[in-house]
């Protein structure tokens, strides 16, 4: 029973969205649009489920004593004020703090969001920029055919797709809108139908119960 | 023999130094290079514009902070167009932590057009489970989202009275940074109900779009920041908007700082093959 | 060149900076930001969740409108949190079941036609290929380069001399494709990096516009 229920809910809900899509009978449409609106439900708690897991790893880290156990109470403390901020709604209105006004433009959950939030993760993608520079000069070799290739059409792409090849010969851009539209297309489509034929037939196997990873171990 | 030894051992904080100042200083002294929009973009620009007054252009922020440089000014680009052309707009989001920045984008622009909220724009927020969403607003938008980000109902807000489904969306813009993005909503959205639509995406997701381009399941294609910077051009071109053109500011510094990559993947070449070769040499004496 | 005078501008710099000191090496200040926004993610998603989801979608209807039928995704829902109890653990399995299947029930049909048809549709049979010669070349390359690319990843069967060459074909299209990605990699990461630069010369200290 603890596989076989949930094996029977993956089957008839899998099923009830193939038919769905190719009848779309106004009853069936009903209880689409019902189905539509529980899952919306349903994925909320998974979220609420992977905020709690990382509280859990943060407070076992605290527990335990764990290296670096003082930055965890950083996040706990980060997380429980932004959260408290949030749903009791502070906003800053003329210099006076306001409950529940919502999170709108003078929230201080948007003021923590512009300034805590965008900043770090921001820098945190740009310093890739420094890693890609470092790399390109060590790592970024034609050792083969191959990779000559690959070189070649970034080096037309990254040179065509700023100002400056126009710059140099408006002829760059347009060799760079070749490559992408004619090789790089049949490359990338090539790629999409594998993954589609892939993601078509694991579906079929999670709805049909043959592809069961996902029931876990135990009974 | 000894330059490229020295060069090989180029400590990479002076790489990282290279590259600062490289982007920084055409930043401070514009170069002035020319940037011109691409058919791609002017196809979007195009679809945007062909939008009658009143209509409604939908716009989904399925991107966060972390690709902000590069589809961020695509968003207050495309807000100033539609505003400026009385478009109505519609944004909403597959990227929770991309709330900040639509509601951050809709408070500049909006007062920039003297725009009013729930008649000229709406912002529908954030729902989870993404494929309910998308497939929900394609059966009924007030059904997938009966309050809007600020927990207004959708039926006070004017501009939803006329607005049931896609079939009401002239044009949608999926600004993509991932997954959940371009490619959900073309599966989701485009095919099952024909919605029409362009994609803005980071540059790193740029290539991978080509395919839908030419089958035309995307009118257009805005590429990273260049292809903010060319939104940006266009609509400041079409005398829409005067305002700040950042990812325009920006491309100088790209311009330059691609030029500076390509001479380092050269010059490391260059030292490698020699080093082989005479590596190779020794090892036949 | 006016200096910022907004406090929370001067926030932003400090942890800007505090991310980028990891340039230099592994240290306090970068840990501290790094898990300063993991707690602040945390509290926005609550936040935000609530807000847009909870609230309108079941606390109001099931609560305020007495719409019962919302009973159902609510004990589904509440069923993730027995993976804290071994005892009933095995009910996790409810919602990932009606997920799964509702998430590869839609997936069949939406990537069967946008994904496989509509794109040997744009395979094979375009318009603009009556353009001209050049874009019938253009397509003819194409579509060769899609069918070799297709014969690279199909590994079932042993490669014999058709096939093995069609593979090293496909090579060539898959390398000009990652190129192209590389080419437009290098672009995003320089872009975002700009961004941040453009954030501390104008908002910070004021020397762009």
């Amino acid at each position: 029973m603890q596989r076989q229920i949930p094996l029977m809910l993956c089957l008839v809900f899998g099923v009830f969205m193939i038919i769905q899509f190719f009848i779309p009978h106004p009853i069936s449409t009903t209880a689409y649009e019902i189905v539509l609106r529980w899952v919306r439900i349903i994925a909320i708690f998974a979220l609420v489920l992977g905020v709690g897991s990382l509280t859990m790893h943060h407070s076992n880290k605290i527990k335990r004593k764990v290296k670096g156990w003082q930055f965890s109470i950083i996040t706990l403390i980060a997380a429980v004020i932004t959260a408290l901020v949030g749903l009791l709604g502070m906003n800053v209105v003329d210099g006076r703090l306001i409950f529940f006004a919502g999170i709108g433009r003078t929230s201080l959950l948007q003021t923590f969001f512009q300034n805590f939030y965008i900043p770090v993760n921001s820098t945190m993608f740009a310093m890739l920029a420094f890693y890609m520079a470092s790399a390109a000069y060590r790592a970024f070799r034609a050792r083969t055919k191959e990779a000559t290739l690959l070189l070649i059409a970034a080096f037309f792409v990254m040179l065509g797709m700023v100002p400056i090849g126009s710059a140099i010969s408006p002829r760059l851009p347009e060799f760079a809108e070749w490559i992408l539209s004619v090789p790089n297309l049949a490359a990338k489509r090539g790629i999409m139908f594998g993954i589609a034929l892939g993601a078509i037939a694991t579906s079929l196997k999670i709805i049909l119960g043959i592809e069961r990873g996902w029931l876990g171990g135990g009974k | 023999m000894k330059i490229f030894q020295a060069l090989a051992k180029i400590d990479r904080k002076i790489i990282f130094a290279i590259l600062a100042v490289v982007i920084i200083v055409p930043l401070i002294k514009p170069l002035g290079i020319i940037s011109r929009a691409s058919n791609r973009a002017e196809a979007v620009f195009n679809a945007v514009d062909a939008i009658p007054p009143g209509k409604s252009l939908m716009i989904s922020i399925d991107f966060d902070p972390g690709s902000q440089a590069e589809l961020y000014p695509m968003l207050n680009a495309i807000l100033r167009h539609a505003f400026a052309k009385d478009v109505k707009v519609i944004l909403l989001g597959l990227w929770l932590t991309g709330m900040g920045l639509g509601e951050e984008a809709l408070s500049i622009t909006s007062q920039e057009y003297n725009k009013v909220y729930g008649e000229d724009y709406v912002f529908l927020g954030w729902r989870s489970g993404v494929l309910p969403v998308i497939l929900g607003m394609g059966e009924d938008i007030k059904r997938t989202f009966p309050t809007d980000y600020y927990g207004q109902s959708l039926n006070d807000l004017p501009m939803m009275n006329d607005i049931r489904n896609y079939r009401d969306i002239p044009f949608f813009i999926t600004l993509s940074a991932g997954d959940p993005g371009m490619n959900t909503w073309i599966a989701y959205a485009q095919s099952r109900y024909g919605l029409k639509m362009g994609a803005g995406t980071t540059a790193v997701s740029a290539a991978d779009a080509y395919p839908f381009l030419q089958t035309g399941q995307l009118t257009g294609l805005l590429g990273g920041m260049k292809g903010a910077s060319e939104y940006e051009f266009l609509v400041r071109e079409k005398g829409y908007s005067q305002a700040l053109t950042p990812a325009s500011q920006a491309m100088d510094s790209q311009s330059l700082a691609h030029l500076l990559i390509l001479i380092l993947i050269v010059l490391g070449n260059i030292g490698f093959f020699f080093i082989r070769k005479t590596t190779a040499f020794k090892g036949e004496k | 060149m006016t200096l910022a005078s907004s406090i929370w501008i001067w926030v932003g710099v400090f942890l800007t900076f505090c991310i980028f000191s990891f340039l230099y090496k592994d240290n306090p200040f970068y840990k501290f930001a790094e898990h300063l926004f993991v707690g602040v993610s945390v509290g926005y998603s609550i936040s935000i969740s609530y807000h847009n989801v909870l609230h309108p979608d079941l606390i109001v209807p099931l609560f305020k409108h007495g719409e019962l039928l919302n009973i159902i995704p609510l004990i589904f829902g509440l069923c993730y949190f027995a993976r804290f109890i071994p005892k009933v653990s095995w009910l996790v399995r409810l919602p990932m079941g009606l997920v799964l299947g509702f998430g590869a029930g839609a997936a069949i049909p939406a990537v069967l036609q946008a994904n496989i048809i509509r794109q040997v549709q744009g395979a094979v049979l375009t318009p603009e290929i009556f353009q001209g010669w050049n874009f019938f070349v253009w397509a003819l390359i194409s579509l060769i380069g899609v069918i070799c690319t297709v014969i690279y990843f199909y590994f079932s069967k042993e490669r014999k001399k058709s096939t093995k060459f069609a593979a090293e074909i496909g090579i060539i299209f898959l390398m000009i494709g990652f190129g192209a990605s590389f080419g437009y990699t290098v672009m995003a990461r320089i872009s975002l990096l700009i961004g941040r630069f453009q954030f501390l010369l104008r908002d910070w200290l004021g020397i762009i516009q």
